[in-house]
């Protein structure tokens, strides 16, 4: 099974939301679409979907055109929207079958996941009553509910408290154990690290950077410097020319050139008697790659 | 297809569990009721007027009309009336019938500003014949003027007549009212005016009201965002067809629920010898075949005016925008209504202008149901309305589901009709 998209491209008028993309995904697990507010995610995702009429390129799953008629996808949107007045299992029902559902195999997946996301309590109270974390839970069942093999998943995670988000993450990672293709779209880059081997980060409809993520960060190699330390280190890191990137509670993170840098820095702290805690050489973190090559596009 | 019933049975569900549903329907039916009850409360009313009316008959045997009863002052300059005021009383038999000069008619007009149920008839000779002025407090209060001129007119030929030395008995044959009676020499009766009045407005009534629905259920899902992941698993066209067919299998079920009702009330409560104005109420000219063209131009008006309102619902991004979205469909609506009101009314399915209310899709649902009551259809104009009606549904609805398509997942400002139909 593989989802492949050519060239994807579609316009409002002048603008192009979307600029010739193209992206695949060969096996099952999370494929990354990343971007700023207004980047063209959501719109890349519809027209994937069929929901919109792309103006150039072509969205294949298995070979075949994504539409409504042919696959039975599941869509997460960014907008939550679920019937306020409507009792929620209900309304699970009405989803599942609008999917092509019998009514008792609708019933019976909704149970099931609400069983899982402990909603069951609310089956029969109008969703207007339950928590904004609870409907996103009914939400995400909804689009799952009929046990789809290719699912997009827009900002899913985004409100939740960390006790709900735990839970649907957990979720999300059985989808994946149980072979499904999941496109997570997303602005939150520790989302993305935590999931993605695979992704695509899109500014103003473009893609400015894509491919698998270890690559994607090893090639930028080791930029970054991590150090816990119970002293004022800060003048010797400036004379061996570190530069402090961000100062935490716990620690401060310098901007190097390589690991010999660090190498030297370490050198003077032990022969001055210092010991850190805690001393990583790593590559820079997704946020900080997005931000460097968003700002290249400007 | 299962996409349509699916839609279909949630939508007539959930709109038939709505308190707004459940307390139209419940007014509707005490409307009804009220109305079939209405027949036997009048007449009760009337029977315990006729017992006080008998009553004070019978005391006025011993003491003519009370003295706070209202004061009709005649002012009479020829001298004939005030001769003949039984004559004149005999109109007006509750009233206090008081004679008074020229002089007193200033004070006279006072105090009909005063006491608004008081009249004054002053009569004058002009060009050698009586004139007559009725004077009352108002144009709702008082005496008619119209009853008070022909009861002087018989006054009047009574006084000539006398004069001619004509007798008494030819004299009384002379001035005596024929009895008459009102007939149309054409299909139209009474029953049929009625029904035909009813379904026109039964016919605005569900264009307006499951219209809104329709327009309301499309907007509240838009907004709150329902929408995306409705056409995620169904093509738009098939929402908008499950909508507006649930919408008006809901309205016809009202309909029918109330006409059952009414039936019922009508069977119960309405005496057998109820009449209008004289003419009684006979629905045997009700054919099998009325009934099923009125259907069909019920869910054809509805259809077409439903698939209308639903564009509007989609086409904007929040419910209070709604009203301002559909006020041209309700234009079209409103005007259509009245065209073919007021055509079937004057034109009785001859004139230009009813024809072109009849062939008009907008206006046929309401200008071909009071034709075909009132008995003015001719099969050819009935088939080239519905003809037409269908068509231009096909029509609207093709262009409505493309731009429903377009603008459901449209958000920010209202959209133009060019720019809706221009989106993909």
């Amino acid at each position: 099974m593989s989802l492949v998209v050519e060239n994807l491209t579609k316009r409002f008028g002048e603008k192009t939301a979307v600029d010739h993309l193209s992206f695949s995904m060969e096996t099952p697990g999370v494929f990354g679409l990343l971007g700023t507010n207004g980047a063209g995610k959501t719109t890349t995702i519809r027209t994937i979907l069929g929901i919109m009429e792309a103006d150039e390129g072509k969205a294949q799953w298995n070979g075949r055109k994504i539409n409504r008629e042919t696959l039975a996808f599941g869509y997460l949107p960014e907008e939550r929207g679920i019937y306020m007045k409507t009792k929620v299992l209900e309304q699970l029902v009405y989803f599942g079958m609008l999917r092509g559902m019998k009514r008792e195999a609708a019933k019976k997946a909704a149970l099931g996941y609400m069983e899982r996301l402990e909603v069951m309590e609310y089956k029969n109270m109008p969703a207007e009553k339950l928590s904004k974390g609870n409907q996103q839970k009914i939400q995400l069942i909804s689009a799952i509910i009929h046990n789809p093999r290719l699912v997009f998943l827009d900002e899913p995670f985004s409100g939740l408290d960390p006790v709900n988000g735990k839970m649907l993450r957990d979720l999300v990672s059985e989808l994946v154990d149980e072979g499904k293709y999941i496109i997570l779209s997303t602005h939150q880059m520790e989302t993305v690290e935590e999931y993605c081997k695979n992704l695509l980060i899109l500014n103003r409809g473009r893609t400015i950077l894509q491919g698998n993520l270890k690559e994607i960060k090893s090639a930028f190699g080791h930029t970054n410097l991590c150090v816990t330390v119970n002293a004022d280190v800060d003048g010797m890191a400036q004379e061996e020319g570190l530069q402090v990137f961000e100062k935490r509670a716990a620690e401060t993170e310098y901007k190097i050139d390589g690991d010999e840098m660090a190498h030297r820095f370490l050198k003077r702290m032990l022969d001055a008697g210092i010991y850190p805690d805690k001393f990583e050489i790593r590559e820079p973190s997704l946020q900080e790659i997005f931000v460097r090559k968003a700002g290249e596009t400007e | 297809m299962r996409q349509i019933t699916t839609v279909f049975a949630y939508t007539l569900k959930e709109a038939a569990r709505k308190k707004a549903f459940i307390v139209s329907t419940l007014i509707i039916m005490i409307m009804v009721l009220a109305l079939c009850l209405a027949p036997r409360i009048i007449s009760a009313v009337k029977g315990s007027g006729e017992e006080e009316q008998t009553g004070t008959e019978n005391s006025a045997e011993q003491a003519a009309v009370s003295d706070d009863a209202a004061i009709c002052y005649l002012v009479d300059q020829t001298g004939i009336f005030e001769k003949n005021l039984d004559t004149l009383k005999s109109v007006y038999p509750d009233r206090n019938f008081k004679t008074a000069a020229k002089e007193e008619e200033e004070g006279i007009r006072s105090d009909i500003r005063e006491n608004e149920n008081n009249s004054l008839i002053s009569i004058e000779e002009k060009d050698g014949l009586p004139y007559i002025r009725v004077v009352n407090a108002n144009f709702m209060k008082g005496i008619s003027s119209q009853k008070i001129s022909d009861i002087c007119n018989k006054i009047w030929q009574k006084n000539i007549l006398e004069e001619s030395g004509v007798d008494g008995e030819t004299i009384a044959r002379s001035t005596i009212s024929l009895p008459y009676t009102e007939e149309a020499a054409g299909d139209m009766d009474i029953t049929g005016y009625i029904l035909g009045l009813a379904v026109v407005f039964i016919m605005f009534f569900a264009v307006y009201y499951y219209g809104y629905g329709v327009a309301m259920s499309v907007a509240s899902e838009k907004t709150s965002r329902v929408m995306e992941t409705l056409v995620v698993s169904a093509k738009p066209s098939r929402i908008l067809i499950g909508k507006c067919l649930a919408m008006g299998v809901l309205g016809l079920l009202q309909m029918v629920g109330i006409i059952v009702f009414a039936l019922i009330c009508y069977t119960a409560f309405v005496p057998s010898n109820f009449n209008i104005g004289g003419v009684p109420i006979d629905f045997s000219s009700i054919t099998p075949f009325t009934l099923l063209i009125l259907l069909v131009y019920f869910v054809l008006g509805y259809s077409l005016y439903a698939v209308m309102n639903s564009v509007c619902g989609a086409a904007v991004s929040k419910v209070e925008d709604l009203n301002s979205a559909m006020m041209p469909v309700m234009f079209i609506s409103l005007g259509s209504f009245y065209l073919g009101y007021f055509t079937a009314i004057a034109g009785g399915g001859s004139s230009g202008l009813t024809k072109f209310a009849m062939y008009l899709p907008f206006s046929s649902p309401f200008s071909v149901p009071f034709t075909l009551l009132t008995g003015g259809m001719k099969a050819g104009d009935l088939a080239v309305s519905m003809g037409l009606l269908l068509i231009f549904i096909l029509v609207i609805a093709a262009v409505s589901i493309r731009v429903y398509s377009a603008s459901v997942l449209h958000y920010g400002n209202k959209l133009k009709m060019k720019e809706l139909l221009k989106m993909r």
